[in-house]
This record gives C-alpha cells, sequence and structure tokens, in this order.
C-alpha cells in the first residue's frame, strides 16, 4: 500500500487489506470503483451459498424429507436475518425478490394499480433510477392518473417546497423515491416526504438499492409504507433481494406471480391464496441465493464504523481530487453524499473516461446510469461514476484521478 | 488500450467531418444507442442523378461513434443508395470480425475493437440511422 493509503488508514483507523483478502476476485488487476451497480462478494457470502449446495439444497416448505426441512429452516432463516436487518416487526413482512425493480413491481402492479384511478396523482422524483420510474409511469398511464415528478433544487437536492404544494388530499395515491441517488450519491429526505405523503393520504415506496451497503436501515425511522433493496449492491448474490411492506398492505396487495407454492387451495375454477408473503413468491425460489443474501447482511452488520468512515473519506477524496481538475464538473451536492461520485469531463464522453480508465485497469461506470429524466435535469447525455466500498484504497482514488488526466490528455 | 484508439480514429473524433451541419427538408434518419443513451440524426442529400452529394449529422456520442460517423460521410459522398447500401453490409461484416482490409483506409483504425465488444455499437450507430433513411420511401 503506498504511503498516501496508509496515511488514509491512520486518519479513519480502518484498514482496508483485513477486508480485502476476503474477496478473491480483487487477486485480479482491478481496482473495482463499479460498487454502486455491484459489489463483489466477499468469503463468507461464496462459502454460505456453495454449503447451501453442497448439503442441503431441496424444496422449501413443502418437502416432507431432511433436506426439504433443511432447506426451509435456511430459507426462512435468511428472512428472519433480512426482517431484523431493515426494522421490521416480524418475518412475515419480506417478501424474497429478484432484486429492487422486482419488488417495486409488484407493489405498483399488485397494490398501487387498485388504488389508482382516473384523475389521480402519483409522484416519482427526478433522480428515481429508471426502475422506480418506469413502473409508476406505466401504471400511472394505464390508470388515467398524472405523473408527477418532485423537481430539483438549484443545490441539486429533492425540492420538498415543491412536492409539499403540489400534494393533493385524497388525489395524491402514491410516491417513490430512491433512499441514496445512484447517480448522486445524495441522502434524500425520506422521512420528511413521507411524513408530507401520508398527511395527504399517500403511500410511499423507498427504493434502498443504494442505501443498504452504508447507511443503518430501520424502515419505521424512515417512516415509508415499502421499502425494496437488492443483494448484490450489498455484498450479496445477483438475483435475489427483499421487499419491506406494512402488514396490513401487504394483506391487500395481489399476488402477481401464480402458480405453485403461493396457494391455499386450488380448485377447478377458483383458488385461494396462502398467507402473506408467501403467496407473493409463487415457483420454486431462489433459496441459494436467500442464503447468500442472509450471509451478505451479516457481513455487512460485522463492518465496523469505521468501515463506513473510510469509505466516506475515500469518497471524499475522490471528490475533492476531481474537483480541482480544470474541465470536470462533479454532479451533486458535496454534503450528504454517500458512497459515490459522477462526474463530466469537459470535451471527453463519459464512455471514452471509462474506456481509458478501464485501460489501467479501473472499473467505472458511464452512461446515463438508468437516470435520463436525472441526466437531462443536469443538462448531460451521461456521465461517469465511481463508487467505493471498504476493499477500496487511496491508491486506486488515486489511479481514478490519474486515469481522467489521462483521458483528458488523450481526447482535448 | 491505445488499440481503441489510434491516431486516425482520434483525428476524425477531434474534428469530425461533415458533423453539426443539418439541413433541413432532406432525408433524415435517427439511432439511438440503447446502452448508454447516445443519439445521431443524420441527413443525406443527393444530387439530381441519385447520388449522395453529402451527408451531415449531429451527434451526441462518443469519440468511437464520432469517428465512425466523420469516416462514413465522407467514404459516402458520390456514391448511389445501392453502393451505399452494399457499403453498410461490408462494414458490418467487417466491424469486429474479419478487420478493415488496407483499401478501407481511416476505418482500419477500428482493427481490434473486437477486443471492446461494448463498443461495436457505437461504431455501428451511424450505420443504423443510414439504414433508416434509405428504407424510407424515395422522396420525389
Amino acid at each position: 500500500m503506498s504511503e498516501q493509503a496508509e496515511r488514509s488508514t491512520k486518519h479513519t483507523g480502518f484498514d482496508p487489506a483485513g477486508i480485502r483478502s476476503q474477496f478473491a476476485i480483487l487477486n485480479r488487476d482491478i481496482a473495482w470503483l463499479d460498487n454502486a451497480a455491484t459489489t463483489q462478494r466477499p468469503e463468507p457470502v461464496l462459502v454460505a451459498m456453495n454449503e447451501f449446495s453442497r448439503r442441503h439444497n431441496a424444496n422449501t416448505r413443502r418437502s416432507v424429507h431432511q433436506l426439504g426441512a433443511e432447506a426451509t429452516a435456511a430459507y426462512e432463516g435468511a428472512r428472519a436475518i433480512v426482517a431484523g436487518f431493515v426494522g421490521a416487526s416480524a418475518p412475515e413482512e419480506i417478501v424474497w425478490s429478484s432484486g429492487t425493480t422486482a419488488g417495486i413491481n409488484l407493489v405498483a402492479s399488485g397494490l398501487a394499480r387498485w388504488e389508482i384511478g382516473p384523475g389521480d396523482e402519483v409522484w416519482v422524483s427526478t433522480m428515481d433510477h429508471h426502475s422506480n420510474w418506469v413502473p409508476w409511469q406505466q401504471i400511472a398511464h394505464k390508470m388515467g392518473a398524472k405523473l408527477k415528478i418532485i423537481p430539483l433544487t438549484e443545490e441539486g437536492g429533492l425540492d420538498l417546497q415543491a412536492f409539499r404544494n403540489g400534494l393533493k388530499a385524497r388525489r395524491t395515491k402514491w410516491v417513490a423515491l430512491p433512499w441514496v441517488s445512484n447517480v448522486l450519491g445524495r441522502v434524500n429526505e425520506v422521512r420528511e416526504v413521507c411524513d408530507a405523503a401520508h398527511e395527504a393520504g399517500a403511500r410511499v415506496l423507498v427504493d434502498g438499492a443504494q442505501g443498504v451497503a452504508h447507511l443503518p436501515v430501520d424502515v419505521a425511522a424512515l417512516g415509508c409504507d415499502f421499502f425494496a433493496f437488492s443483494g448484490h449492491k450489498m455484498y450479496g448474490p445477483m438475483g435475489i433481494g427483499a421487499l419491506w411492506g406494512r402488514r396490513e398492505l401487504m394483506e391487500q396487495m395481489e399476488p402477481l406471480i401464480f402458480g405453485g407454492e403461493m396457494i391455499a387451495r386450488v380448485d377447478e375454477q377458483t383458488s385461494t391464496w396462502a398467507e402473506v408473503p408467501y403467496r407473493f413468491e409463487g415457483g420454486t425460489p431462489n433459496v441459494a441465493g436467500a442464503v447468500g443474501l442472509g450471509a451478505a447482511i451479516q457481513w455487512v452488520q460485522s463492518l465496523p464504523a469505521s468501515a463506513h468512515a473510510y469509505v466516506a473519506d475515500l469518497t471524499k477524496q475522490a471528490v475533492e481530487g476531481l474537483s480541482v481538475i480544470r474541465g470536470v464538473q462533479v454532479w451533486g451536492p458535496p454534503a450528504e453524499r454517500t458512497s459515490l461520485v459522477s462526474f463530466s469531463v469537459k470535451g471527453v464522453h463519459a464512455h471514452d473516461v471509462a474506456q481509458v480508465l478501464d485501460g489501467r485497469a479501473v472499473a467505472v461506470r458511464a452512461g446515463h446510469m438508468c437516470a435520463q429524466p436525472l441526466m437531462r435535469a443536469l443538462g448531460i447525455d451521461s456521465a461517469v461514476r465511481a463508487s467505493f466500498a471498504p476493499y477500496n484504497t487511496q491508491d486506486e482514488v488515486s489511479r481514478l484521478l490519474e486515469g481522467v488526466l489521462a483521458a483528458q490528455e488523450l481526447f482535448t | 488500450m491505445s488499440t481503441l484508439y489510434p491516431a486516425a480514429l482520434l483525428a476524425h473524433a477531434k474534428n469530425p467531418y461533415g458533423s453539426n451541419v443539418i439541413e433541413q427538408g432532406k432525408e433524415d434518419g435517427e439511432a439511438l444507442n440503447t446502452g448508454c443513451g447516445d443519439e445521431i440524426r443524420v441527413v443525406l442529400s443527393w444530387t439530381a442523378d441519385g447520388c449522395l452529394e453529402h451527408m451531415t449529422y449531429e451527434l451526441h456520442g462518443c469519440a468511437v461513434s464520432m469517428a465512425a460517423a466523420s469516416m462514413v460521410a465522407k467514404r459516402l459522398e458520390g456514391k448511389n443508395r445501392t453502393e451505399i447500401a452494399a457499403m453498410a453490409s461490408a462494414f458490418a461484416t467487417r466491424l469486429g470480425r474479419t478487420g478493415f482490409e488496407e483499401e478501407w483506409g481511416d476505418f482500419q483504425a477500428f482493427n481490434g475493437i473486437e477486443r471492446y465488444p461494448a463498443r461495436i455499437h457505437c461504431a455501428m450507430l451511424v450505420w443504423q440511422a443510414i439504414n433508416q433513411v434509405l428504407s424510407k420511401p424515395k422522396k420525389a
């Protein structure tokens, strides 16, 4: 590690080397700064998933045999871990999903669409990811409702005043927003939005995907009605995620996936549904994925507070380093930023910046980052994003900054 | 790394031929790179005898898509629709596959792009827009 990196370690009291060794993939010569897209998986997650496949693989719930009992225990045990992680009152408030997108779609199509009618209003925010925009856009249009958008303030935050002024009692039915913006890294005022929305009689879904790896989760403190997140952005596997919802609202929600595992009784012409949350989990579930997400949550919970301070410090160094490069524009407010920074380099397309960085074994995101409405609000087509995890080093931040300079030199 | 951005490609990308001189009322076509959101609109104007007088375009895109548009705009001048369609398919079979032979000149800058499969779309963007123009019914 460089001298600089050691200084950074001393600064936060956290040594990334200790956890870096748990990530086999980091033995490759890659500075992985695309953590907001997908984090890498530590050994305990890989071992837990492997162990499930090697020792306990079976269908859950319906099996009488020993392996079935073990698989059910693993699956439901992981559900309990998720429930504890988000601060749910009971494991039954957790629905397994394939990820944040699937969780949001379940709420939008399974519940919201039955509550929205012509003349009603649904809100999203300018900084929502397409996964928390398109489902609401489509439901609003199908049901003859209006899609309204929380605008940005000049500083790049959510314009809560405009939102409060625009709320209409009995007309505003649903509000969707991201806890943390995947482009700006900004932590949004979820509690304020929830309180205002509830006062108007609306319900709120929070896209938690970018927050769960970095911030303590407490759905009661956030004040939302639904909270969706993914495993692969918090050191867990792809293809698994979870949705938390208020029990009474989950009871009103319609299943979208019909078939095995989700029924109570099937007659020729009619069926009744299993209890919440099982009625939303039709088909054979991704049990190994659930086990992996459970292990990932335990891994995140085992991180010391200094690990989060360290990530914040790396992010700050990146923001400061980029800000002083002439021709580089850093997007988003400097304060209340989590673990990522998006930026543009004047005269150089984001993909070209990312390509030059890739040539130097630094992996970053480039493009519209599934947030085209936000890109338009910022007046750009695309941006470059570097995002950090506790296994990153100050040396990697330096490589990022050097790569940006190299891209400038090549193209301008 | 340097193989994606050889000097010939950078020269076109920095000083693109035919860029941003969109003429209204001519045949035009658009294409969108769904992976990154890059967009191009091309306008083709024809001579009385059906040859391409010139191609102009408005492009929000990366160096690869810009260089491709620039090289193509230069290369297509004077060609008729049949020749342009033939060149479109000749380009597609070479890009990221067999590579461009010497007679393709600057296009050889794309040889090696197969190592960057995510960027092949970028070089194809201009052709998608051109193909859209060619597939429209011919204006009287």
